[in-house]
């Protein structure tokens, strides 16, 4: 009888994980129809703007001007800004921003807590990330797609055009996932490998026990734009608990036991809202484009609210 | 406090201690929880940190829970122990109420403003009246009173349960046993507080009952001084005394010293004319006829009228008109009645005028039942060479209608010949004349051997005997009723061997040799005579043709001694005829209620309550049991019948004693219970147990634990 009651703890708890491996369904055709309307969409809202045009902080050859510059030993005197030099009687050298391809790293977090949900929270996360990536490829910006958990789990490199899209799809598809949250280990192993800053679009439940916090500001501190993407259920933001129940950490399957009440459960609500505004508010006093999104809204919806926002592409 | 609960107290301790022990064990023992898998638990473990600020609180809620249910587990079992507010009420009394349910409770004047309601009625009104005048401390026994003493509870004091008793009494239509009440509700008081017997009745009791009874040192006179001291007054209160005074006037008298004795009567009408004997019996000489007799007596004082009626089965074959002066006694004798169906019943009706004596309140005395044997002709084949005194004694019995055949016919196609050529049906009996075949009559047939020898003797034999004389004769067998042997002579005849367990019943013994056997077999009866006609003078006798007719009469069950009528109250024993592996039978009263009863030295024995014709039927004992509900399909073996009339002068003498005279002292009424201020507490007890159920529920669910 308790063998029995194991074995049904044991599937239910492993059946979350189960439905998130499953993604063989993830990216069908009509996923792909729902894609090309989003990118229709999103040239209507940059109309007039240049493909491949986004301007980077690298500070290059290219023609709008940008910032000055002590000039140091070994510079080109073209750029030498002589009206200055004129005024002030000092050497300053004109900078440029430099026009390039666009990177934008799509980092999907693939940990456990990922699988909760009906839909996974990580079914979300990857159609989100493919149409993203859809976007990016058919503005002819290099795309690429990072998996984590604790680690990169593993790396689509950066590709460009738009009938690239299916090579994103068979990489979401077959990728590894699973693992516990660590955002700033994963980040860190990113930024090493990544010498190309570009956009790096973080979509995570952000449920890291040791903190959001470091990991985007490896992104920042390395030059990299983090555009952070929160994905919850809305079932673990107000869980339909009561009882006596053992709560199992489906990361580190640690057990806490607890008598779940009306006011814990509303104590819990708060907390949870409190830790999401937490992050909230971390990107938004350092300018990181945030969104935060529950896997009820369909993705579609949450790409064009992300276009119209204007914090993905400009 | 005092406690009066049932369970000891040291089995109400031992039984708390487990509980506790149980429910704190219970209590340990760790729940297994729900398992639910989180995503992120560091978040729960914020939540339960400031929870933990009343960690205490919930520890204790759950010690409290435990508290509540170990405070209710120990109420329950105190509320067991039945305590009662301060201490023994010294005014508290231990009261038997005797209610009289004999039949002439049955008697429809229990109040003459209330036409109809009877005695029994009334009885009991007066029996929940004295229920509801106890007070908190009382305890009353109810005691049902017909031919036994029926206790229909302990002592209690629960009110609502002796009234729901009282209502559910019945009277019996038996007379009623007082002295043995008396003696039970003695027996139940002795070693009480104030005992009390409280008897309702209508006073119906002869002079005899009413003498056994003995009050002890002083007498009547010392005793009736001491009840006009008023309620709770005895006149003793220790079996010592009781014994002191146990007087020699009469030896079967109850002991009632220290038992305040009280009276309370109903009825109100003493008019009734009721049949107080009922026979019937056939002819000797001519069976197909029999006479009646009816015994009818006016208990009333005043003249009546009345039409006596005998039917035979449905149909009335006498009525007659009846006269009777106060306290006379008419006998009716009806002779030479034709037969016709076996169940008589005679019945008394009101005549015709409105004077007093012309009404009877009590209806269960004007009828009677009585059975007759039951008379039916019987075909008989004979098997002989040729035996004139055989075929002589044959034509003396009228009912009897006979062929006779050889030996060898009959040997040759027995079952041809058991076939009765006029009628097409089988013979009853079959007798063997010095004849003993080898393929014996199947059942139903009955079989009457002269002489059987040889392998296909039913009866085993010891040897044989020469010159035997008849020295004992089984008279109490029908077969032998009347049969005078002792002068007859024999040249020789077979000593049976006596087999009990197949039925076998020696009738008539040389020395201890039986040469007369009859074999009651569960289908049928075989009689076999050890010696052979030709070798006797009995044919000479007159002793032949009786035993011829009495085997006849034993075969067709046609058995004149037959005891069939009985009166009520008293223990019936009914022959079973011979049956033999039947050690039980079914009885069904006149109401159609069934019961059993055991089958002791071949009779069935139960107590008559009922007046009318019952039933009883013997099945075969390796018969498999019938199905609790729904109709039995088993056939009976036999059936046998009986009629049970009241039969008793003292219930049809229904005149209501308003003072009774027990043992030589008047009895009073009692007086009104005097409220004592005891009270039982376990009600109280049980209240709070609830509210303490309702506050568990209540947190346990404010908990919300599942």
């Amino acid at each position: 009888m308790a063998l029995a009651a194991k074995q049904k703890a044991q599937a239910a708890a492993t059946s979350g994980a189960a439905r998130a491996a499953d993604r063989s369904k993830l990216f069908d055709e009509r996923f792909l129809r729902t894609l090309e309307h989003l990118h229709l969409v999103s040239r209507k809202m940059f109309a007039g703007n240049l493909r491949a045009e986004r301007r980077t902080r690298k500070v290059g050859s290219g023609i709008e001007f940008a910032d000055h510059r002590t000039y140091a030993r070994g510079d080109d005197f073209r750029y030498i800004d002589w009206n200055l030099y004129g005024r002030l009687d000092r050497l300053l050298l004109r900078l440029f921003e430099e026009e390039e391809d666009l990177h934008i790293y799509i980092l999907v977090d693939c940990s456990d807590s990922m699988a909760i949900g009906n839909p996974p929270k990580l079914h979300y996360a990857m159609k989100v990330g493919a149409a993203l990536s859809y976007v990016g490829l058919a503005n002819l910006d290099r795309v690429a797609i990072l998996p984590f958990s604790d680690h990169v789990l593993g790396r689509l490199p950066p590709t460009r055009g738009k009938n690239r899209i299916f090579r994103v799809f068979e990489f979401l598809r077959s990728c590894e996932i699973g693992g516990t949250t660590g955002i700033a280990e994963a980040m860190k192993t990113f930024v090493s490998q990544h010498k190309r800053r570009g956009l790096a679009v973080l979509i995570s439940d952000f449920y890291d026990p040791a903190g959001f916090e470091e990991g985007i500001n490896t992104l920042r501190y390395n030059k990299f734009e983090p555009f952070v993407l929160q994905v919850y259920d809305l079932k673990e933001a107000a869980p339909n608990l009561h009882g006596d129940l053992a709560l199992v950490d489906c990361e580190t399957g640690e057990l806490r036991e607890v008598t779940v009440s009306k006011s814990l459960l509303e104590q819990y609500k708060r907390e949870h809202e409190r830790y999401c505004k937490q992050l909230e508010d971390f990107c938004t006093a350092r300018a990181v484009p945030f969104f935060r999104t529950h896997t009820a809204i369909p993705f579609d919806e949450l790409v064009l609210q992300i276009f119209r926002s204007g914090g993905f592409l400009r | 406090m005092t406690w009066l609960g049932p369970i000891p107290a040291s089995v109400v301790a031992m039984a708390a201690a487990a509980a506790a022990v149980l429910l704190v064990v219970a209590y340990i023992i760790k729940m297994r929880r729900r398992r639910f898998e989180v995503p992120f638990s560091s978040l729960w473990k914020r939540v339960l940190e400031q929870k933990d600020a009343n960690a205490l609180w919930r520890q204790l809620k759950r010690w409290l829970s435990l508290a509540f249910l170990l405070a209710i587990v120990g109420l329950v079992l105190v509320a067991a122990l039945g305590p009662t507010r301060g201490a023994r009420d010294p005014d508290a009394r231990s009261v038997v109420v005797l209610i009289d349910a004999s039949a002439s409770m049955k008697a429809q004047d229990g109040d003459p403003e209330r036409k109809g309601l009877t005695r029994m009625e009334r009885a009991k009104e007066r029996a929940k009246e004295l229920v509801d005048s106890m007070g908190g401390g009382d305890l009353a026994m109810i005691v049902r009173v017909d031919g036994q003493a029926t206790p229909m509870s302990r002592f209690d004091g629960d009110k609502a349960m002796l009234k729901k008793i009282i209502h559910e009494l019945q009277p019996a239509d038996t007379p009623a046993d007082l002295p043995r009440a008396l003696s039970a509700a003695a027996d139940a008081l002795r070693g009480r507080q104030k005992p009390l017997v409280v008897l309702i009745s209508d006073g119906a009791y002869s002079e005899q009952q009413l003498r056994q009874a003995a009050w002890g040192s002083g007498g009547a006179e010392k005793t009736g001084e001491g009840e006009r001291t008023g309620t709770g007054t005895g006149t003793g209160t220790g079996t010592g005394e009781r014994d002191e005074g146990f007087g020699g006037k009469e030896l079967a008298a109850v002991d009632l010293s220290g038992i305040d004795v009280r009276y309370i009567g109903v009825g109100s009408r003493s008019e009734n004319v009721g049949i107080v004997a009922f026979n019937v019996r056939r002819y000797i000489d001519n069976k197909a006829a029999y006479e009646v007799f009816i015994e009818v007596q006016n208990f009333g004082s005043e003249p009546a009228k009345r039409q006596l009626a005998l039917y035979n089965g449905e149909s009335a074959i006498e009525v007659k008109s009846l006269d009777l002066a106060p306290g006379q006694r008419i006998r009716e004798i009806y002779r030479e009645l034709p037969g016709g169906e076996s169940t008589l019943r005679a019945s008394l009706r009101p005549g015709d005028g409105d004077g007093p004596g012309n009404s009877d309140p009590f209806p269960l005395d004007d009828q009677a039942w009585a059975l007759m044997p039951a008379q039916k002709t019987q075909s008989v084949l004979v098997v002989t060479r040729g035996n004139h005194y055989l075929t002589a004694a044959m034509r003396v019995h009228d009912n009897v209608f006979w062929e006779h055949t050889t030996p060898e016919a009959y040997d040759a196609a027995p079952a041809e010949m058991l076939q009765n050529q006029q009628t097409g049906r089988v013979y009853d009996a079959v007798i063997f004349d010095d004849h003993t075949p080898a393929v014996m009559p199947p059942p139903p047939v009955n079989v009457l051997y002269f002489h059987p020898t040889g392998e296909h003797s039913p009866f085993a034999t010891r040897g044989t005997v020469a010159t035997p004389r008849v020295t004992e004769v089984e008279e109490s067998h029908p077969v032998m009723r009347w049969v005078e042997m002792a002068d007859v002579n024999f040249i020789e005849s077979l000593v049976f061997a006596v087999d009990k367990t197949k039925g076998d019943h020696a009738l008539a013994y040389f020395v201890r040799d039986p040469i007369i056997v009859a074999r009651r077999e569960n289908a049928r009866k075989i009689v076999g005579a050890g010696f052979s006609l030709g070798a006797t003078d009995l044919t000479l006798r007159v002793a032949f043709p009786l035993l011829l007719v009495n085997s006849f009469d034993w075969f067709a069950g046609d058995d004149a001694d037959l005891v069939t009528t009985y009166t009520t109250g008293k223990r019936f024993r009914i022959p079973l005829d011979g049956l033999v592996k039947v050690n039980e039978v079914t009885i069904i009263d006149p109401a159609g209620k069934k019961t059993k009863a055991p089958v002791v030295g071949g009779m069935a024995t139960f107590y008559g309550t009922r007046t009318g014709i019952h039933q009883i039927l013997a099945f075969d004992p390796e018969d498999p049991p019938p199905p609790p509900d729904g109709p039995d399909p088993r056939v009976p073996l036999a059936t046998f019948e009986l009629a049970a009339n009241l039969g008793s002068t003292t219930e049809s003498k229904i005149a209501p004693a308003a003072d009774l005279v027990l043992g030589g002292k008047q009895l009073e009424p009692p007086a009104a219970f005097a409220v004592s201020a005891r009270r039982d507490l376990w009600t109280y007890i049980v209240l709070f147990v609830v509210l303490l159920l309702v506050v568990e529920w209540v947190t346990y669910h404010r908990r919300i634990t599942v």
